[in-house]
């Protein structure tokens, strides 16, 4: 500007400090703050501040509907102590561990059958969805019935090959049970894996298989080289959210087993609840429901270090 | 409009058209009303009675409305822990098992009332003073007991030879020896349901004079001879009459179970028979029920109470107290019993007789019931470190494991060390 | 190759090694996925005395009868609940879709101060666990005497559908480039303007697929309904159906069978509509992401 702007700043100084406030609003951090602001309020609010509270509870004796006290580190102590305890934690991991393994190597292998173009493929892409769409409370009622003895097919099936009647007790053996659970959340979770993987495969440029062909590799080779370090980011995303959803599991076993046989099906999430809601004992509960929080961030941290590496 | 904005019109949109499911506030009713919160039944006649009968009486006799709230069956706690966390949502509600012990800082002291009623309606049980009273006081105006009780298929015992259910649980395990044989096992629940593991094995632990904690609520007894026969009872009864699916049955299996046939007896309450009288008439005609065989030490079963309690942040105390006071009034209490037949078992000596019981004659047994009923984790007080040990199913959970194969000793170590960490406290 | 072809189209060969390449692989898929969903319709329409028989095989029905659908839909609330079940979805994705672009926008387009600080809080706002937070909400919710209203939901189910948004959406917006958004800044129109007009017509897959997703889950939620909605008026599906058609240790099977199909298959008829754009929307934000 001239030095002639001096005088004139009487006239021009309403729009240049609107200017001035609009051109400070578009700068990029304040841009950023300001848009941020409200999903991080709405955060803070309602996740950080229960957090925090969760925390403080873990930390008291507070029997529901009486003031809380200040304990320390006593519900985290008998929780140490507390047999049923590390059956949760044992049962919590194995359950993650082997249902996130089951989609994964499932989810990859419908990946690959379905990328290959058929007729009425969208509607079987849609149908084979249902199973993660339908409301987990209802389809684990309906596997409470076609896992009783009396009724499961599988059981007629191998009673017909000569098992002794009734066959196995799915949901009475602790061993089967686990297994079972974990049957049942591959089951739901299967087909979300494998249509997120189908996704991935579909952006293959054809030409690096064309080029892997060419120079000789087979099927296997192809899948290898080519294919799985190209999927790997969308693995890695699928397989965390994966794992921190059958970590916090609840529904499945609150309906289907309650934690039985003998606690052989119990989550932590199941055991908190009991703990908070049946026994009353709402810090113990949070106590149980806090301790998955390290657990599970060792768990992803885990996962992510030995998938990068691949 | 761009996509935001043009979303964010459409929830105020929304939000404005349905006020009263967003409103804050709106999930209570307004005015000047007694609000009676209350499980929702399993017959629905006892809900019509108390709606188009009963509360429209006392409005029109006082001017005062009631608002029967019926929250769904299991939602109770929650319902009531949530009330009585804020300080608002119910005047009067319905309690039951722990409860009354849980929650005992915010009830009113209802004593009065307890001692009219019992004077009017020929005294309470014993049991009803064991479930209603907290440290002297009374907290809750007990209702009625729902009982958890053998059923047993009259047909398929009789082809055994027995008519009469057997006395005691030696006698009943010789009968599900030889209906087993038959393809007619027993079934009774050893996993993680509620009613129907607890109603057979506290009963059964308690009768062979084991115990979990004494009465003084701090000295753990369970490690006894008495405990050990009972797990040892309980292992072959399992392993010789049973299906191996108990294990990991949850309170709906029996019922399940008996429908199918699959069955010959189990424990329960009357929900078997009176579902089978309304959809499976032919079984419902050969299902009997009676009382838990008696140990060398008793016979004994579970109590589960229904009462009703007024909470003590209530703002309208006083009408409330006058509401449940006509309501347990004999007036009003049998005609609302008998509105359910005799699914609830009342807990006052003048109904003993009632004519009720002769309209189901096969639930009297209910009624004989109640006198050697207790509460689970008897005869250790009701209190915080009982309602952990039964929520994390310590009993249940030992048995089971014995039946699944586990040394006697060891479940009973392991059930006792369990016991004495929650008992560390007091 | 030759024009019209498709990587992996299977072509040129029999039918046998058709079959064995697409049919087997994907009709074992397609059994198992589905195998529950038959049991759930057979019994949806099987009368009890049927249904109990444990001597007729459980895949075959005799007398089929449209009663369960009849006593669902007449004696319990269960329309009642679909319509709270599908408002509480589109509104809670709705929040969720504007909060997570509000902090995808930002982290995927700006340069500032403690952006990297902010993309790990949203990452560990995911970790933390619904157990752990529904006490703590509880009390949230009836100090702020939302309990038994709609409200109390769709101001919870945000918590953990907002950072998976934030962070699907972040991806995706990483993907589109950037060169009308500078072409707009050089005619001179402000940074939120750009966003409004030029970049977020360009994400609709993006919303999509995140949007399918975070109503899958809002749908499907159960914990906090369970805790929050214990009148019958204001229940969503999941816990209506099994607060009501099990009372007390008796479930109605039948009727609660007819829920679950009529509580899936419209919802996935909307998908296979959706898909196309669902498939498409997770393949530009993940895979680059």
């Amino acid at each position: 500007m001239s030095i002639r702007s001096d005088p004139l700043i009487g006239v021009v100084r309403p729009p240049h400090r609107a200017a001035s406030l609009a051109l400070w609003l578009d700068r990029e951090s304040v841009f950023s703050w300001l848009m941020m602001t409200l999903p991080l309020l709405f955060l803070a609010a309602f996740v950080g501040y229960p957090f925090v509270y969760g925390i403080l509870l873990s930390l008291q004796d507070r029997p529901v509907a009486q003031p809380g006290h200040f304990v320390g580190l006593k519900n985290f102590i008998a929780d140490y102590h507390d047999p049923i305890f590390w059956r949760v934690a044992i049962n919590t991991f194995v359950y993650t561990a082997v249902a996130t393994l089951l989609k994964m190597v499932g989810g990859l292998g419908l990946a690959l059958a379905m990328n290959q173009h058929f007729r009425m493929k969208n509607l079987v892409r849609a149908v084979l969805l249902l199973p993660f769409i339908v409301p987990t409370v209802l389809s684990t009622v309906a596997w409470m019935w076609m896992l009783d003895p009396a009724f499961s097919v599988v059981n007629r099936i191998l009673i017909g090959l000569g098992w002794p009647r009734p066959g196995p007790s799915w949901l009475g053996n602790p061993i089967l049970a686990m297994c079972s659970i974990i049957v049942i959340n591959t089951w739901r979770g299967l087909p979300f894996y494998g249509i997120t993987l189908l996704a991935g495969l579909q952006t293959v440029p054809p030409e690096l298989y064309e080029a892997a062909t060419i120079d000789g590799a087979s099927g296997w080779q192809r899948f290898r080289y080519v294919t799985l370090p190209l999927l790997q980011p969308i693995i890695l995303i699928v397989t965390l959210f994966s794992v921190i959803f059958t970590f916090a599991d609840f529904q499945l076993v609150y309906v289907l087993t309650h934690g039985g046989p003998q606690n052989a099906t119990q989550l932590f999430a199941t055991y908190a609840f009991d703990i908070g809601m049946g026994a009353g004992q709402l810090g113990l509960g949070a106590s149980v429901a806090l301790t998955m929080l390290p657990a599970l961030a060792l768990l992803i941290v885990a996962l992510t270090l030995y998938l990068r590496k691949q | 409009m761009s996509g935001s904005s043009r979303r964010d019109f459409l929830k105020i949109a929304l939000a404005g058209a349905a006020g009263a499911t967003f409103a804050p506030g709106a999930g209570r009713a307004a005015g000047k009303t007694v609000t009676f919160l209350h499980e929702s039944s399993f017959i629905k006649t006892f809900d019509e009675y108390m709606q188009n009968t009963l509360a429209p009486a006392y409005e029109k006799a006082t001017g005062v409305k009631v608002v029967y709230e019926l929250t769904s069956v299991g939602s109770l706690p929650t319902r009531i822990s949530t009330i009585a966390e804020t300080g608002s949502g119910a005047d009067v509600t319905m309690i039951f098992l722990l409860y009354p012990f849980l929650f005992a800082d915010k009830l009113m002291d209802v004593g009065d009332i307890a001692e009219d009623i019992g004077k009017q309606q020929g005294g309470w049980y014993d049991a009803a003073k064991e479930a209603g009273i907290v440290n002297g006081k009374w907290k809750a105006i007990p209702h009625s007991n729902i009982g958890q009780l053998m059923n047993w298929r009259t047909d398929w015992f009789a082809e055994v030879g027995v008519k009469k259910f057997p006395e005691t649980w030696e006698e009943l395990y010789e009968v599900g020896k030889k209906l087993k044989a038959k393809d007619h096992p027993f079934g009774f629940e050893l996993g993680h349901g509620f009613g129907d593991n607890h109603g057979w094995l506290y009963p059964l632990l308690w009768s062979y004079g084991g115990r979990e904690v004494e009465a003084d609520g701090k000295t753990v007894v369970i490690d006894s001879d008495e405990t050990a026969r009972a797990v040892d009872f309980a292992r072959k009864f399992f392993k010789d009459t049973m299906l191996d699916d108990v294990l990991g049955w949850t309170d709906v299996s029996n019922n399940k179970a008996w429908m199918a046939e699959q069955i010959s007896c189990t424990n329960n309450a009357e929900s078997i028979l009176w579902f089978a009288k309304r959809d499976f008439p032919e079984i419902g005609k050969v299902t009997d029920q009676a009382q838990n065989p008696a140990g060398p030490k008793g016979r004994f079963h579970l109590l589960n109470c229904i009462g009703h309690s007024i909470f003590n942040f209530s703002p309208e105390k006083e009408e409330t107290h006058k509401f449940l006071r006509w309501l347990m009034d004999e007036k009003q209490l049998g005609g609302w019993y008998a509105s359910a037949d005799s699914y609830y078992q009342p807990f006052l000596h003048a109904y003993d007789n009632a004519p009720m019981w002769q309209v189901e004659p096969r639930n009297i047994p209910y009624r004989d019931a109640m006198a050697s009923a207790h509460l689970p984790g008897w005869p250790a007080p009701p209190n915080r470190q009982l309602a952990e040990v039964v929520a994390k199913y310590v009993t249940v959970d030992m048995f089971a494991k014995a039946c699944a194969g586990a040394a006697t000793k060891d479940v009973i170590k392991s059930a006792e060390a369990q016991l004495k960490e929650i008992y560390r406290a007091v | 190759m030759a024009q019209g072809m498709v990587p992996g189209m299977v072509t040129g060969h029999g039918w046998l090694e058709r079959t064995l390449r697409v049919w087997l692989p994907v009709g074992c898929f397609l059994v198992l996925a589905l195998f529950p969903f038959y049991w759930m319709a057979i019994t949806s329409i099987k009368p009890n005395a049927e249904l109990y028989n444990k001597n007729l095989m459980p895949l075959l029905v005799r007398n089929p009868t449209l009663k369960h659908y009849v006593d669902l839909l007449t004696e319990t609330s269960f329309l009642l609940w679909t319509w709270n079940t599908m408002l509480v979805a589109v509104v809670s994705t709705a929040i969720s879709l504007v909060l997570g672009t509000m902090l995808a926008y930002p982290l995927a387009r700006m340069r500032f101060a403690g952006a990297g600080l902010i993309a790990m809080t949203v990452a560990a706002v995911y970790l933390v666990p619904q157990p752990l937070l529904f006490l703590p909400l509880a009390d949230v919710i009836n100090r702020l005497d939302l309990g038994n209203t709609l409200t109390s939901v769709i101001l919870t189910y945000p918590t953990m559908l907002v950072p998976f948004c934030a962070w699907l959406l972040l991806g995706y917006f990483k993907t589109v480039p950037k060169e009308l958004e500078e072409a707009a800044r050089i005619d001179g129109a402000g940074r939120l303007q750009t966003m409004r007009q030029i970049f977020l017509p360009l994400c609709i897959p993006g919303f999509i697929s995140a949007g399918i997703f975070a109503f899958t889950l809002s749908q499907n939620e159960f914990l906090y309904a369970l805790i929050f909605l214990t009148k019958s008026s204001v229940r969503t599906v999941p816990v209506g159906v099994i607060a009501e058609l099990i009372r007390g240790d008796v479930f109605y099977w039948g009727q609660l069978m007819a829920g679950a199909l009529l509580g899936s298959i419209p919802v996935a008829l909307i998908y296979s509509f959706f898909v196309e754009h669902y498939v498409a929307g997770l393949t530009s934000g993940s895979v680059k992401g």
